[in-house]
């Protein structure tokens, strides 16, 4: 974007502005756009969910507004508009204000360090991938405001089980992220997506492979196993079914959105939305390849840049536009991954909850970290580092250790998996057991 | 270019010792708790003003996301029906004022500016990012990075140790409501056996909600 | 940042934070503020790392390593102090540190 408006400023328009303008102007620009983006994908969403539900429960959904129903996010938009803002009356009126800003607010944040194409992203940061999940963090602390705020039960309840939530289920979440990292070498989400070229294998393992953007981290054991961990993480994170305990609307009305109306509730309605997107965006982006894809390894190879003056500012374009296609792709798959669970499964119980997360995710991924290093130990390791032991001569030395890798964590993986699903059914049956025969209580337990 | 710096220092200087004020002197304690999150934020501003990015982002994710959290949900879950007469600050907090006061002005602000502080005279911008810190972690400083590891394993197993209940005796205690209205009647003309024991009193201006069936309960 | 703010403006800021968290743990009655109160001394703390890393040392990464093991230590201590005040919260039905005096002779 610099580029450009330097291009425009000072050679076609012959404005001879100073460096900091151009970087100012590059850089509203940018946040414009992804401020402009934000909402119309929560509008598209809402649609697409929406309708995407209705067929599997054998309805057609909303298709009055507009071609198709497309306007109807607009239509319910104007209505949240209008609708009177009510505060309750025994409400703390400052803390009630605050919270859908705050829940709102660090969502948008996350924006900046998304990859969407080749050179596309607002600010590549070196710890990116922490950075985006710090910020989400922030976001919990509105929901526990509002909750508080609107002195309702229900919204207590709801906050309260909505942070407990959130906080257990970003560890296995991060945890799952780190192979990532190790693999990329770097927490730069844009170093992430560009070490996913290739073909099955990646390019950063066995250099001579064919680069067509397919050497996803997902077709390794280790990523895969971590895909799943985290694809589960997310939909605790997002708060989407089967994990929408803090919203159950069977149980607690609407958790600790009870109390809101009107543009304050559309505030908590957009972070949610922007919140799933972005999560499907990352799991995209991490374990998909983002951008990556066949093409435009090659349309970067023509387009114009420092290496290559002589490109074609064309294949720029190309090059962005394909990117953004291939990540918007796979983000929209992703969301309808979450939508079709959301229509095939029924909600968990809290306690179910805490113990898959706790006794099952949080080891599970744990133990992936240790395949992962096994991973870069095989592939990348060489005497230097003391495994000489599996050093082979040439480049198909590459392949078998890569295959070496392969066979490896897959072995460790599956029997942790294995083995951790055996121990939680054996505990589950145990303590289903001592229910039954203890027989003395009161109500089920609950735990907290 | 200094002048911008230096306002913006002063800005985040402003911000964390404001809401530090109102960390100890607000009254409701969420208040407080929320006003420590704004000093958080505060604190990380002035990391990234410092060039610490990799910090500041530890910062938010650590203090804001996880203690912070915690500490609120920690007020929820130990709600007292707060009487409005009663002090939030000890009887002797003019004199613990005064001497916190005194440690500033006198010891303080005094050391620092009479210290010859020995100034790095390169003013590159200096740049610690994960890489590097990783390779610290791992080299010379392997052994406190282990023992720091040990710490936080300790420090969860005590916690929860400390926290759980007993499985038995939560059974029994978690009642129905019925059960609980009439353990309350029982209960209500008889003083509390502990002097210590507030009232279970649902009524009351303040706030914050009444407790929730769980800790309804827990008085039997 | 170096040429503009003198380090003592730095270490004025976290000396005046660590008084502010002083007073508050020493003089609230409540068990969570006072952690609070040494939560806030923790972070005066270490932006007197951070600082002195940054004015003294910007070449190695010492300041920033101290600054991290502070921060789990507070970790740490956060966990344990809160698990605390729930204990005292569930024997005591307060958490106001005056009334748990059982001990006292």
């Amino acid at each position: 974007m610099y580029d450009v408006v330097d291009f425009l400023l000072n050679t076609q328009l012959g404005l001879n502005s100073p460096d900091w303008v151009v970087m100012l102007i590059s850089h509203l620009v940018v946040v414009g756009m992804l401020f402009a983006v934000a909402p119309l994908q929560v509008l598209f969403l809402t649609y697409y969910e929406r309708r995407a539900i209705a067929r599997m429960q054998d309805r057609v959904g909303p298709n009055r507004v507009g071609y198709e129903g497309l306007l109807q996010p607009v239509a319910d938009g104007v209505k949240m508009f209008t609708k009177e803002d009510i505060v309750p009356d025994s409400a703390d009126k400052i803390v009630h204000l605050l919270a859908p800003i705050v829940a709102a607010a660090p969502v948008l944040y996350m924006f900046a360090v998304l990859p969407w194409g080749p050179n596309m992203i607002a600010v590549d940061l070196p710890t990116g991938l922490l950075f985006f999940f710090a910020i989400s963090s922030i976001s919990t602390v509105g929901l526990l405001m509002a909750g508080w705020a609107s002195n309702n039960k229900f919204a207590l309840l709801g906050a309260m089980r909505a942070v407990a939530q959130v906080v257990s289920y970003e560890i296995p979440a991060l945890l799952s992220l780190l192979f990532a990292v190790m693999f990329a070498g770097s927490m730069s989400l844009m170093a992430i997506v560009e070490a996913q070229g290739g073909l099955f294998i990646s390019t950063t393992d066995v250099p001579s492979v064919p680069d067509l953007g397919l050497g996803w981290f997902v077709f390794t054991p280790v990523g895969f196993l971590a895909f799943v961990c985290f694809f589960i993480a997310a939909l605790a994170e997002g708060e989407r079914t089967p994990f929408d305990i803090p919203e159950a609307d069977s149980e607690i009305v609407a958790g600790y959105m009870t109390e809101y109306s009107g543009m304050k509730f559309a505030m908590f309605y957009l972070a949610q939305y922007i919140l799933n997107f972005l999560l499907c965006a990352i799991t995209a982006t991490i374990f998909f390849g983002g951008w990556q894809g066949p093409g435009v390894a090659w349309l970067v190879s023509q387009s114009l840049s420092a290496d290559n003056p002589a490109g074609n500012p064309v294949y720029n374009v190309l090059a962005g536009m394909l990117g953004t296609f291939y990540l918007l792709a796979k983000t929209y798959m992703f969301f309808f991954v979450m939508v079709a669970l959301r229509g095939a499964f029924p909600r968990l119980r809290i306690d179910q909850l805490m113990n898959f997360g706790w006794k099952f995710l949080i080891p599970l991924t744990m133990i992936n970290i240790l395949s992962a290093a096994l991973w870069i130990a095989i592939t990348r390791w060489g005497t230097a580092q003391g495994f000489g032991i599996i050093e082979f001569a040439g480049e198909p030395g590459n392949l078998v250790r890569w295959v070496i890798a392969f066979a490896v964590t897959l072995v460790i993986n599956v029997a942790a998996y294995w083995f951790l699903a055996r121990l939680n059914v054996q505990d589950h049956a145990a303590r289903q057991a001592a229910l039954t025969a203890g027989g003395l209580a009161v109500s089920p337990p609950r735990s907290a | 270019m200094d002048l911008v710096v230096q306002i913006m220092f002063g800005v985040t200087g402003l911000l964390i010792l404001g809401a530090a004020f109102m960390v100890v002197s607000v009254r409701n304690i969420i208040h407080a708790a929320l006003w420590l999150i704004t000093c958080f934020f505060g604190i990380a501003m002035l990391y990234l003003l410092l060039q610490a990015e990799f910090l500041a982002i530890v910062q938010i994710l650590l203090y804001i996301g996880a203690v912070a959290v915690l500490v609120l949900f920690a007020v929820m879950l130990t709600r007292q029906i707060d009487d409005p007469d009663e002090p939030v600050l000890f009887q002797r907090w003019r004199s613990t004022l005064l001497i916190t006061a005194i440690l500033f002005a006198a010891v303080l602000v005094p050391t620092i500016y009479n210290h010859n502080w020995l100034i790095f005279a390169d003013p590159q911008p200096a740049f610690a990012g994960p890489r590097e810190l990783g390779f610290a972690f791992m080299n010379a400083y392997l052994l406190p990075f282990q023992i720091a590891a040990v710490l936080l394993l300790a420090a969860l197993v005590g916690a929860i140790i400390i926290a759980m209940e007993d499985q038995e005796q939560r059974r029994v205690r978690v009642l129905t409501l019925a059960e609980e209205v009439a353990l309350r009647g029982e209960r209500e003309p008889s003083p509390p056996t502990r002097p210590a024991n507030p009232q279970p009193a649902s009524s009351s201006s303040n706030p914050t909600p009444p407790p929730a069936p769980e800790q309804a309960g827990e008085g039997a | 940042m170096i040429s503009a703010v003198p380090l003592e403006w730095v270490l004025i800021l976290a000396s005046g934070l660590f008084c502010v968290g002083l007073f508050g743990a020493l003089s609230r009655r409540h068990a969570v503020s006072m952690l609070m109160g040494i939560e806030l001394m923790l972070n005066a703390v270490n932006i007197n790392l951070v600082a002195f890393w940054r004015y003294t040392q910007p070449d190695e990464v010492g300041g920033m390593i101290f600054a991290l093991f502070v921060i789990v230590v507070a970790a740490a201590e956060a966990a344990v102090g809160l698990a605390m005040a729930i204990a005292i919260y569930r024997t005591w039905q307060t958490v106001n540190v005056d009334s748990v005096d059982s001990l006292r002779g």
